[in-house]
């Protein structure tokens, strides 16, 4: 919600600046942006009264004194004869209507009505229907104008399965599905109500006489309709939230004011129907509990002023106003106490818990992760929505879309899915894992930890593991290590039905936690190290380039020299580099190591030149030493 | 000339792999929440809508249950848990005060757009006993982000609303470029929740709190889009070793 800084200061007898009146909303919970006089409002959804300046103005009460500066036209006004039924009580208790006739002349808007659209970017519309968005601005009530012409004299009102097209007032066609809340003037839906009018009854410019609505309707009545429907409307969400059902008869007073202030009214018929009273709520005075809720001493002085100035009324007990609909308990009470003083008022105490319950962190999961982990795995995480559907698959009524329609009963997709796409950023040495509920149905929905691991390609970047395939032994020797009988049932991807190119062989293991033994994958480390929180660096989607250089050290005495510069090989385009082969020829008294470099960039694709270049800088130090060769490299 | 026999082959560089830093992120909460006196509990993430909405005063006219947007399935029998929440629930109806739990885990609301996922990560904590007030909650969520940010961190504290929380409050802590960002929610424990468990609310009140995961880690590493944490990119992963 937006309101004009100038229009709520009309509502207060103080005069705060924005900044003030900024600090105040905040303290009482009403987070906002400010973008010069608009004030863009996001009111916490419990709090519907305070859809609206006047709403707002008695939160503020307790700041800066609120007041309405505007009169109610208070003269008699008579009994308008409309034929209304009420088919559901309990979803519309109280209604109110204004049957309004003016002239044609219709003078220019007032600044307060003017600023109403230029300043918050409102379009215009009509006469009436101008005036019914301004009033609900102002005063929280939605109102809806039918043009008079257009209906008879029977409304009637229902809660009703309805199967009919409906036209909005601002054209849009819907089909109406399951229980709505309607109007209908004979056999024909002219409302939606509580959020939308119809297109056949909608007012013009050309509209002199008008029936205004003004209903009290009940959130459960309204809520979800137009996510439904794919509507916007004020009216709803201000429905949705409740408004005050004593509001009705002084809106369509203050209506009146409005038009009277633009127009010469010829006319002028109200009826209230009230089939259920509003129910007066109260609490008793508890002020030792609140002080006890909140860990502070309240008196008695204080706790009455706070509260009768957010407008509830005290005598032997605490009467709630009507538009407070959240108001049940003394926790409540305690809430708008806190508000006042401020919360960052409320001092702090320390607390000891009595509990001392320490958890084991050193559990299955714990275990399991820290083996794979150190075993050169990386945990992955992945949504559990699937296309694929089997037997035991549950089924989400509502997904976000088609590919996302179950929830899956195997790790096996995702972690394909998460290969593959790690193939495609020219990785070679893939293992993945991960640890999650997997969820199916059969006769009950079936709950089970299960963990997926997969492997392909090079079993490491070091010089021993270098030349090595991951590969069925691989895992064997990993998971299947300390049982007789292997637990992990260790399988081949078929590539065939895979969207690659690469002939790497994957294989995959999924086992549910209940089946593996206690030990099974269990590493040396006897406890987890504590959490470092590193800065993370930007991931590159520029390709990678490699370069593999073979040293030929014939001048054994530099060889520590040689491992030394490579330990320290640094590039701003160098990303990865590594030992991956190691040979000791006894016989020519040559050591020969071969060295892999990954280039890429955070900034561009690399160009040959760009590499060259930084392979120059890399290199050089280790080509200068005497005795050290790399035979082909030409360096520019 | 040295002998060749004295050469060392290079260090064996053992590959090791990194535990996903979510989780990371999860295990730093529940054990700084344990170390504090909370006991680490677990629940499902289907659950009943009695779970995960009735129990935690979410009436069904409630404006909160269409806000989360929830994933419900079998037939709208149960849903897919919008918070962690009803885990504590569970507990709360199996113990007698004073308890302390937290829970930790997957919930899942639909949404998916730039800064906000379908499934994310949530870290609650829940104490009851006598005599504790909000007063003494905002010690304890004082402790809490000093822990997490550092004692020198700023913390704001302003009035919000959840169903099951009253009062309620979510707490900010101002970044190093002088915003301020949300942080967590907390608050005493709604009388309806206790009752709903069998506590008797006249005698006992209940701090509550509760915090996404992935905010948190965003704020820790640095991490500026939500979605890269669910890649599975070993470049992005392999950086939290």
């Amino acid at each position: 919600m937006k309101f004009i800084y100038q229009d709520l200061l009309k509502f207060v007898t103080e005069q705060p600046s924005r900044e003030e009146l900024s600090k105040k909303l905040f303290q009482l919970g009403h987070e906002h942006e400010i973008e010069g006089d608009i004030f863009n409002m996001e009111i916490t959804p419990n709090r519907g009264d305070c859809l609206s300046l006047i709403g707002l103005s008695r939160d503020l009460n307790n700041f800066y004194n609120s007041q309405d500066p505007y009169n109610l036209y208070d003269k008699d006004i008579e009994i308008l004869d409309l034929n209304f039924t009420n088919l559901s009580v309990n979803e519309c208790p109280k209604i109110s209507f204004l049957e309004i006739e003016i002239d044609k002349e219709i003078s220019s808007y007032k600044p307060y009505l003017e600023d109403y659209f230029l300043k918050l970017g409102n379009k215009k519309t009509n006469f009436f229907t101008d005036i019914s968005n301004y009033i609900s601005y102002e005063r929280g009530q939605p109102t809806h104008c039918f043009d008079r012409k257009t209906i008879g004299n029977e409304l009637t009102f229902h809660n009703r399965v309805c199967r009919e097209k409906f036209t909005t007032l601002l054209g849009k066609e819907i089909k109406l599905e399951g229980k709505n809340c309607i109007f209908t003037s004979g056999e024909e839906i002219i409302s939606l109500a509580g959020v939308m009018g119809g297109d056949s009854t909608s007012c013009s410019s050309d509209t002199l006489k008008v029936l205004v609505e003004c209903a009290y309707f009940s959130p459960e009545a309204i809520i979800g309709k137009t996510i439904k429907y794919n509507l916007t409307s004020d009216a709803a969400h201000k429905f949705e939230r409740g408004v005050d059902i004593a509001s009705q008869e002084k809106v369509l007073r203050r209506f009146i004011t409005v038009v009277k202030e633009h127009a010469s009214i010829r006319s002028l018929k109200m009826k209230t129907f009230i089939d259920r009273e509003f129910e007066e709520s109260y609490l008793p005075i508890e002020i030792e509990r609140v002080n006890k809720i909140l860990g502070i001493s309240l008196t008695k002085e204080e706790y009455i002023s706070y509260l009768e100035k957010l407008g509830f009324e005290i005598n032997n007990e605490i009467k709630i106003p009507s538009h407070r609909h959240d108001i049940f308990s003394q926790n409540d009470l305690s809430e708008e106490i806190a508000r006042t003083i401020g919360y960052e008022n409320i001092e702090s105490s320390p607390i000891e818990l009595k509990t001392r319950s320490r958890t084991d962190y050193n559990n299955q999961i714990t275990e399991i992760e820290d083996f794979l982990t150190e075993n050169g795995f990386s945990e992955v995480i992945n949504f559990p929505f699937t296309a694929n559907e089997d037997k035991k698959s549950i089924l989400i009524d509502n997904p976000l879309d088609s590919n996302r329609k179950n929830l899956r009963t195997s790790l096996k997709g995702s972690l394909i899915e998460n290969l593959l796409f790690n193939e495609r950023r020219q990785k070679d040495s893939i293992k993945l894992f991960e640890i999650s509920d997997v969820y199916s149905n059969k006769d009950c929905i079936h709950q089970e930890k299960r963990l997926g691991i997969i492997v392909s390609g090079r079993c490491g970047h070091n010089h021993i593991d270098f030349s090595k395939k991951l590969d069925k032994n691989y895992l064997n020797g990993i998971l299947n290590h300390t049982n007789e009988i292997p637990i992990f049932n260790i399988e081949e991807i078929p590539r065939e039905n895979l969207k690659t190119k690469k002939n790497e062989k994957i294989y995959y293991a999924e086992i549910s936690l209940a089946d593996i033994p206690n030990n099974t994958l269990k590493n040396s480390r006897s406890k987890r190290s504590s959490i470092s929180f590193i800065k993370y660096r930007p991931v590159s989607d520029f390709p990678s380039s490699t370069r593999d250089f073979s040293f030929s050290i014939k001048d054994i005495a530099q060889y520590s020299s040689v491992m030394s510069h490579i330990e320290k090989f640094d590039d701003e385009n160098l990303k990865d580099s590594y030992i991956f082969d190691f040979y000791l020829n006894k016989k020519l008294a040559e050591i020969k190591v071969g060295v892999r470099l990954v280039f890429q960039s955070s900034v561009k694709t690399l160009s040959d030149e760009d590499i060259q270049k930084s392979i120059g800088n890399i290199l050089n130090p280790i080509i200068n030493i005497d005795g050290v060769f790399i035979p082909g490299l030409e360096l520019k | 000339m040295s002998s060749m026999d004295n050469i060392e082959p290079p260090i064996y560089k053992k590959n090791l792999g990194t535990l996903h830093p979510i989780n990371q992120t999860k295990y730093f909460l529940l054990k700084l929440l344990s170390d504090i006196g909370f006991k680490e509990i677990h629940g499902p993430e289907i659950e009943s809508e009695e779970f995960n909405f009735d129990m935690l005063n979410i009436k069904k006219s409630h404006p909160a249950r269409q806000m989360h947007d929830t994933f419900y399935i079998e037939n709208k029998k149960k849903v897919l848990r919008t918070h962690t929440s009803p885990v504590q629930i569970r507990s709360m109806l199996e113990s007698k005060p004073p308890f302390a739990f937290c829970s930790a885990g997957k919930v899942y609301r639909k949404d998916d757009d730039a800064t906000h996922l379908p499934m994310f990560h949530q870290v609650e904590g829940i104490y009851v006993d006598e005599d504790v007030n909000f007063s003494n909650l905002k010690s304890l969520i004082n402790k809490i982000l000093f822990d997490i940010f550092g004692e020198t961190v700023e913390v704001r504290f302003r009035p919000s609303y959840f169903p099951f929380t009253e009062p309620s409050a979510e707490v900010d802590i101002l970044s190093e470029s002088g915003k301020w960002l949300e942080i967590l929610g907390c608050g005493i424990v709604n009388p309806v929740v206790l009752n709903n468990c069998n506590i008797d609310s006249n005698k006992f009140n209940g701090l509550a709190l509760g915090m996404g995961i992935e905010r948190i880690a965003m704020l820790k590493y640095e991490v500026n889009d939500i979605r890269e944490f669910y890649k599975s990119n070993l470049d992005f992963l392999g950086q939290f070793k």
